[in-house]
């Protein structure tokens, strides 16, 4: 165990290492590449594999090819690249391949400003790829979250078999902060081959619809199907299997949102909490000093931090929410996210602050907009 | 009543599978047989072990043979084999890893991959089964279309000059470069022979005959005559020049090792990089 | 309590090695929270780069890694001082390099402002430009008191090539050694 002040795209390779990264494959993007040089530096020497591919579609298919080998393995990237992997995740879904993909937003729409940050890339991660089964992920808002969600995003894509979006920004990619970094031994690091262990020896996590994995080298036979596919794993182009499949790998997220939702809730020493600010990745740090302002007035301000954006744990957003009267939903972009928590508060009211900021948005701004709601 | 006889391949085979969607008188079973040949022959000669082969396949007829082999098969998304195939390779080096596809999977779709693989001298096996269409969509135009053919999306005839696989591959620095023809199935496995003994990259580029489609759009659906046409168009040479590998429907095709060398293939200056670093 | 520091210079002055250094001293060596901010054109050679860094004995007073009201500030290079007066304190602790910046620009601030011409001295001395950041870093450290300047001396050896150590020690230590 050690301590370090380090940002956060180093924070998530320090964690890939700690989980047991064994493959790397990635194209340069601003930016992510951060992550890629540090590891492409570290990782050799451990006995892992850090290569550069001709494009993001041959560093997601060979991050697959990685993760049949039964090798922990990742990619890092940004939008343009994201939108070139959608096309392998779905194929990372519908052949249940452990990876994890670091996502580091930066602004857009196309080339946008590669160096600067923003929020607009929330729906691409969770429902970017054809087919709408949405995948878990975990948002980070500072380097110790960074940290901690790239183990998990490990641990959830190796239990679940599951692709998994660590999504951080280019704010949190330059973000300091004081960082406890663990090594295996300190952590809980899970493998694929030990989930029927994990299975047997009963665990939090819901396991009902996951398979047992073999890999390439295990034998002579592993038969990896993109096609529709029976619990044998035969090619049956018919309503009631694609039923059951599409159930099956829906269910297999989902029944595990009480494990996967992580969030934190800060009232800042209030009692009540009458308005809340919901927010999430790199504008936590924003609205966090808006709501030292707020409170300053005796406001009565609290803050719920997501730290899962799928999938959600309904029952934590009805409780925290009880005794709410407004909420405020502040994002860098165009107010995405408040729709998927509009679905869910429906009998609330759920006020969309949408700053767009190149920078960490201005506090000023943000307790400005909120004011006017007041 | 018909007697179920083993045949002496069904070992290699996933005969769940079958039958297999390939249509009367596709070629791509020639293919399949000529290349389990091959590998059996290596087996029982001790030269490679059966649970250390990989077959990675992606989308269209010809890919449909790593369904088919009984190996560890890896399919995925259309043209996505190579890097994916690469991945596995430097993980498993051990492993024999064959990449199979069509024209329209390897060098339209995957050209970017297969280019890179040729520059890269990456330990694979590559085989194209080319039969200069898309068969599995309905008979589009491919990269190895001859030119001025018909096809469902250039019905005033393909203004586009084909490409020499073989040419590409040559140029790019392979270490085995052949083109063998499914209408002559024992220089095939010859062929695939001599690719299963190689390290870097070993591509065959397999002619093949698709009388459903590629038939239908010259006329010859008939799969005797199509298969016939075929090899009248083959040339059998020993050791041809890169000169001959021309790629021309009306002026026949050369088949033959092009190219044939031993240079250090990706996993070995990988290894060797990485070995002052491990110190293994 | 919180403490807001800005570090600005440009592209190749060593800032974001300052910023690197205090930082990790200030994780590893002290009990305070400590988060911050590097900002610096990634495209261009020679851009403007901006450190922040914020200390606090409470967690939920970092928040936000951004100063907004400096108690310590470090400019190498003019070119983002006025722009980032607005985030800095009056009577704030500011430690000017004046082999770039010329005295009289400062007049308009309402600074306890430290100068030396750094860089001037770090050529001087030895022989090299690289090792101001440095010098800079021991002066803010003598006149803040912020950590223990042993604990800097050892996080130098922990995070620098064992090449670099010594003329960056010994550059650290020339502030506060002399006289």
């Amino acid at each position: 165990m050690r301590i370090d002040y380090i940002s956060g795209n180093r924070a998530i390779a320090e964690a890939a290492i700690a989980s047991g990264l064994k493959f790397f494959a990635g194209y340069p993007i601003t930016p992510s590449s951060d992550i890629f040089e540090y590891l492409a530096e570290e990782l050799p020497r451990r006995g892992g594999y850090v290569i550069q591919f001709e494009d993001e579609l041959a560093s997601i298919y060979a991050v697959i090819g990685a993760s049949w080998t039964c090798s922990k393995a990742m990619t890092a990237t940004s939008g343009p690249g994201f939108s070139l992997m959608v096309e392998g995740i779905s194929i990372a879904v519908m052949t249940e391949t452990p990876l994890v993909i670091a996502y580091i937003m930066r602004a857009g729409p196309a080339t946008g400003v590669p160096t600067k940050t923003g929020q607009y890339d929330v729906f691409q991660a969770e429902y970017g790829f054809h087919g709408g089964l949405p995948i878990p992920v975990f948002a980070p808002s500072n380097p110790q979250e960074a940290y901690d969600l790239t183990i998990k995003a490990f641990n959830t894509s190796e239990i679940l078999r599951t692709p998994v979006v660590l999504l951080s920004d280019a704010s949190i990619a330059n973000m300091f902060g004081k960082v406890l970094i663990r090594e295996a031994g300190e952590i809980e690091i899970i493998d694929r081959r030990s989930i029927e262990i994990l299975r047997k020896k009963g665990c939090e996590w819901s396991l009902d619809d996951v398979y047992e994995m073999k890999c390439v080298g295990d034998g002579y036979d592993i038969y990896v199907e993109t096609l529709t596919h029976d619990e044998k794993n035969i090619y049956r182009p018919t309503t009631d299997v694609q039923r059951r499949l599409m159930w099956r790998l829906y269910r297999k997220i989902i029944n595990n949102r009480e494990v996967l939702f992580e969030y934190s809730f800060h009232n800042y020493g209030n009692k009540r909490c009458r308005n809340m600010i919901i927010t999430y990745g790199s504008t936590f740090s924003s609205v966090s000093e808006a709501v030292r302002e707020l409170n300053k007035n005796e406001e009565d301000f609290c803050v719920f931090k997501l730290k899962t954006l799928y999938p959600i744990n309904e029952k934590i957003f009805y409780e925290k929410t009880r005794d709410v009267d407004k909420i405020f939903v502040v994002e860098n972009n165009v107010g995405l996210y408040v729709k998927e928590i509009r679905s869910i508060l429906r009998d609330k009211d759920v006020i969309s602050i949408s700053v767009i900021d190149l920078e960490y948005p201005d506090p000023d701004e943000i307790v400005e907009r909120v004011r006017e709601w007041l | 009543m018909a007697v179920a006889v083993e045949h002496p391949l069904d070992k290699y085979v996933r005969t769940e599978k079958l039958p297999t969607l390939w249509c009367p008188g596709c070629t791509i079973g020639i293919v399949m047989t000529s290349l389990l040949r091959a590998i059996d022959q290596r087996i029982r000669e001790g030269l490679l072990r059966r649970d250390q082969i990989t077959f990675v396949g992606g989308i269209g007829c010809s890919a449909r043979i790593a369904m088919y082999v009984r190996f560890d098969s890896v399919r995925t998304a259309h043209g996505r084999t190579i890097p994916l195939a690469t991945a596995i390779k430097i993980l498993r080096p051990e492993h024999k890893v064959i990449v199979v596809g069509g024209d329209g999977d390897i060098c339209a779709i995957g050209g970017n991959h297969l280019l890179h693989a040729l520059r890269r001298n990456m330990d694979l096996m590559i085989i194209i089964v080319n039969n200069m269409i898309y068969g599995m969509t309905g008979g589009q135009v491919s990269p190895t279309t001859p030119l001025k053919l018909y096809t469902t999306t250039t019905p005033y005839g393909n203004p586009e000059k084909p490409l020499n696989i073989i040419r590409l591959a040559c140029s790019l620095g392979a270490n085995f470069v052949a083109r063998g023809s499914a209408t002559h199935p024992h220089i095939l496995q010859q062929i695939f022979y001599k690719a299963l003994g190689k390290r870097g990259l070993a591509l065959i580029e397999v002619l093949s005959s698709c009388p459903e489609i590629f038939g239908r759009h010259i006329g010859i659906t008939d799969p005797v005559k199509s298969f016939m046409t075929l090899r009248d168009k083959i040339k059998v040479k020993n050791n041809p020049s890169l000169d001959e590998s021309e790629y021309d429907w009306e002026k026949g095709f050369v088949i033959g090792v092009y190219l044939d060398k031993d240079d250090p293939g990706y996993i070995d200056n990988l290894s060797l990089l990485y070995k002052s670093l491990r110190g293994f | 309590m919180r403490i807001e520091i800005i570090l600005s210079g440009r592209g190749g002055q060593g800032i974001l090695m300052l910023g690197r250094i205090l930082g990790k001293t200030l994780a590893r060596y002290t009990s305070y929270y400590v988060a911050g901010s590097e900002t610096y054109a990634t495209e261009v050679r020679g851009g403007d780069s901006r450190v922040d860094i914020i200390i606090s004995d409470n967690e939920d007073e970092i928040g936000y890694v951004r100063a907004r009201n400096a108690d310590i500030a470090v400019f190498m290079y003019p070119s983002l001082m006025k722009n980032l007066s607005r985030y800095i304190k009056r009577k704030a602790k500011v430690f000017i390099d004046t082999t770039f910046i010329d005295i009289d620009s400062l007049r308009e601030y309402d600074w306890t402002i430290i100068s030396e011409p750094y860089t001037q001295i770090s050529e001087r001395i030895f022989g090299t430009s690289r090792v101001a950041n440095m010098m800079i870093l021991g002066h803010l450290i003598k006149e803040t008191k912020i950590v223990d300047p042993e604990a800097v001396e050892r996080v130098i050896r922990e995070e620098m090539p064992s090449k670099w150590h010594d003329i960056n020690i010994r550059s650290f230590r020339y502030m506060i050694d002399r006289k």
